[in-house]
């Protein structure tokens, strides 16, 4: 299993190249740009803002997720796609830190979507784009960065990550998994969560063993991510000054989680 | 001397003494709607804590399931289904369309999921709210992965004609996990669905269905795809099936889909899996994911047997 050759040459765990740039979108908080080869997102994030009165929630702030599609009106597809990204990403942020306020995600894909549905890897690279604007915006605390890859498995089991347009057409099963990266939580050093599952066949079944399998392979993919995104970090936003802020931010976890559960219990 | 001693006043009368035409039991099932109402979630905890769910559920239980197929006669194939009190309608409606260029011979299947102001005060009049698109097009992927009908069985007349078919379903009553309901509802209207014999005629161009000959049934896989809902409450419970005041206090909501076999078809979970449990005192952490599967096979046999047989 191990030899198998890929189309591009790369290894079955291994993701296309990763490339990210903050993108300074001048009327946004935070803005970033993340891609995977050729599938590209741009992600702004906006908040605490303004919110609107019908929307507002006396204990936390409310969460939107907006995203659009290379062409065309957003449809069912891609709303259902942004409530997923919605609900990943909504256990790393301590949105009762802002009551009563917004904060506010659009994302642009700068892929073309094939098809009807969005594909996995395009909505990986949405969900680590969303994350990297998250941190970029410094202004919400965060528990952990929320990081994905698209995974596929061919016709003989074997797992490829990050599975490209041409290798799609070949999958028999197909998916996405997002894991919520958190460093320097409990003793195990970085705490890894699985928050996004998405795994569908394509033709016929698969077993339990094979999601494990799946989640495994994708778990070792999305801490490459992970390392890419902290590197990308400290590239580019620490030197910046304000951004010392966002790092220590992540790194409260610790402080802010229980303060967290105090405030769950007076609630 | 005044005495030492008072006796206990009792408790100013509450406003509940406006009630006092009422039962002591209908007084308690009022208060006990007034705390539900403004503090649902102590009022879930205080619930759990006891090991039962509000509507008596232990926390694996499902809702009692049942299917009417073909209730709908103008339709060319129609279920009901209720889960608890979720219930829905579900209707097929058959057209004839031009293919598209780069797929000759698949038709086309659209599922669409209706949540109308009338099934919950949750839901507004006016166009598909949010939650409805999201559930539609979970309920396409759902059915698209299964393979339950393969697109090229709806061919009429390879790059002419293939057949159309709207899988509209309504909710009537929304009490909770309408996906599992939704595509239960979808299934059994599908295999319920008969179609009229359709020729092309190329002199004419123009595909002509005859009312003499007998109708056909849709050329359906037998692995019937059924989905089993979970949601996660306070990173502690593991709720099966959860109903509509369940719904908005989870954390964490699991949906797996198997098919015959217990072949896995879909599995989608949003928000994180960890349960933390304590044991000897101390927290551990443990994924629920692999006990959901596990108390999903044994539902799946259940529902085929009880309504696929």
């Amino acid at each position: 299993m191990a030899s198998h050759v890929r189309l591009d040459g790369r290894k079955t765990t291994e993701t296309r190249p990763i490339a990210i740039s903050f993108d300074k979108l001048a009327r946004a908080d935070g803005s970033a740009r993340f891609s995977f080869g050729e599938t590209t997102a741009l992600a702004s994030f906006s908040g605490p803002i303004e919110v609107r009165l019908a929307s507002e929630l006396p204990s936390k702030a409310t969460f939107e997720v907006h995203l659009r599609p290379l062409s065309g009106v957003s449809a069912a597809d891609a709303k259902s796609l942004s409530s997923a990204i919605r609900s990943s990403l909504e256990p790393s942020l301590f949105l009762n830190k802002a009551p009563r306020t917004l904060a506010q995600l659009v994302i642009q894909s700068l892929s073309p979507s094939r098809g009807a549905s969005w594909g996995d890897s395009l909505s990986a690279a949405v969900i680590n784009a969303s994350s990297l604007a998250i941190v970029n915006a410094a202004s919400i605390p965060m528990r952990g960065i929320v990081c994905a890859v698209a995974i596929g498995s061919l016709s003989d089991g074997t797992l490829v990550l990050d599975p490209t347009d041409a290798e799609t057409a070949k999958l028999r099963g197909t998916g996405c998994f997002a894991f919520m990266f958190a460093d320097d939580i409990g003793e195990a050093g970085t705490e890894i969560d699985c928050v996004w599952t998405s795994w569908r066949s394509i033709v016929g079944g698969y077993d339990e063993k094979e999601l494990l399998r799946a989640k495994e392979v994708a778990r070792v993919g999305a801490r490459t991510v992970y390392s890419a995104i902290k590197k990308s970090i400290q590239g580019a936003i620490l030197g910046v000054g304000t951004a010392e802020q966002t790092r220590d931010e992540i790194m409260k976890t610790d402080e802010s989680e229980s303060s967290d559960d105090d405030e769950k219990m007076i609630i | 001397m005044a005495t030492v001693t008072t006796p206990i006043t009792p408790l100013p009368p509450a406003p509940t003494s406006k009630l006092n035409h009422l039962s002591q039991d209908e007084q308690d099932a009022l208060k006990a709607a007034v705390f539900q109402r403004l503090h649902p979630r102590a009022y879930l905890e205080k619930f759990l804590a006891e090991d039962v769910r509000p509507d008596g559920r232990s926390f694996d239980g499902f809702r009692d399931v049942s299917v009417n197929v073909g209730s709908i006669s103008t339709a060319d194939g129609s279920a009901l289904v209720r889960m608890g009190n979720t219930t829905v309608v579900c209707g097929v409606k058959a057209e004839i369309a031009e293919p598209e260029l780069d797929k000759e011979e698949e038709g086309f299947l659209v599922p669409n999921l209706d949540l109308p102001a009338m099934c919950s005060p949750k839901f507004k009049s006016g166009p598909p709210s949010e939650e409805a698109q999201v559930l539609s097009d979970r309920l396409n992927q759902a059915l698209l992965a299964s393979n339950l009908l393969p697109l090229k069985t709806l061919c009429i007349e390879k790059g002419k004609a293939v057949w159309v078919l709207y899988v509209d379903a309504t909710c009537i009553n929304y009490d909770g996990n309408a996906f599992d309901a939704t595509l239960l509802a979808m299934v059994a209207a599908l295999r319920n669905t008969t179609l009229p014999k359709a020729t092309y005629n190329p002199e004419i161009d123009q595909t002509l269905c005859s009312r003499k000959t007998p109708r056909v049934p849709l050329k359906l896989s037998p692995s019937l795809p059924i989905s089993m809902s979970f949601g996660i409450f306070d990173s502690k419970f593991v709720l099966a099936d959860p109903t509509s005041f369940e719904e908005p206090l989870l954390d964490t909501t699991i949906s797996i889909i198997l098919g015959d076999s217990n072949q896995i078809v879909s599995v989608s979970q949003f928000g994180s899996t960890m349960l933390t449990v304590e044991e000897d005192g101390q927290d551990t952490r443990r994924d629920a994911l692999a006990e959901c599967i596990e108390v999903a096979k044994a539902r799946r046999a259940e529902v085929a047997n009880e309504i696929f047989t």
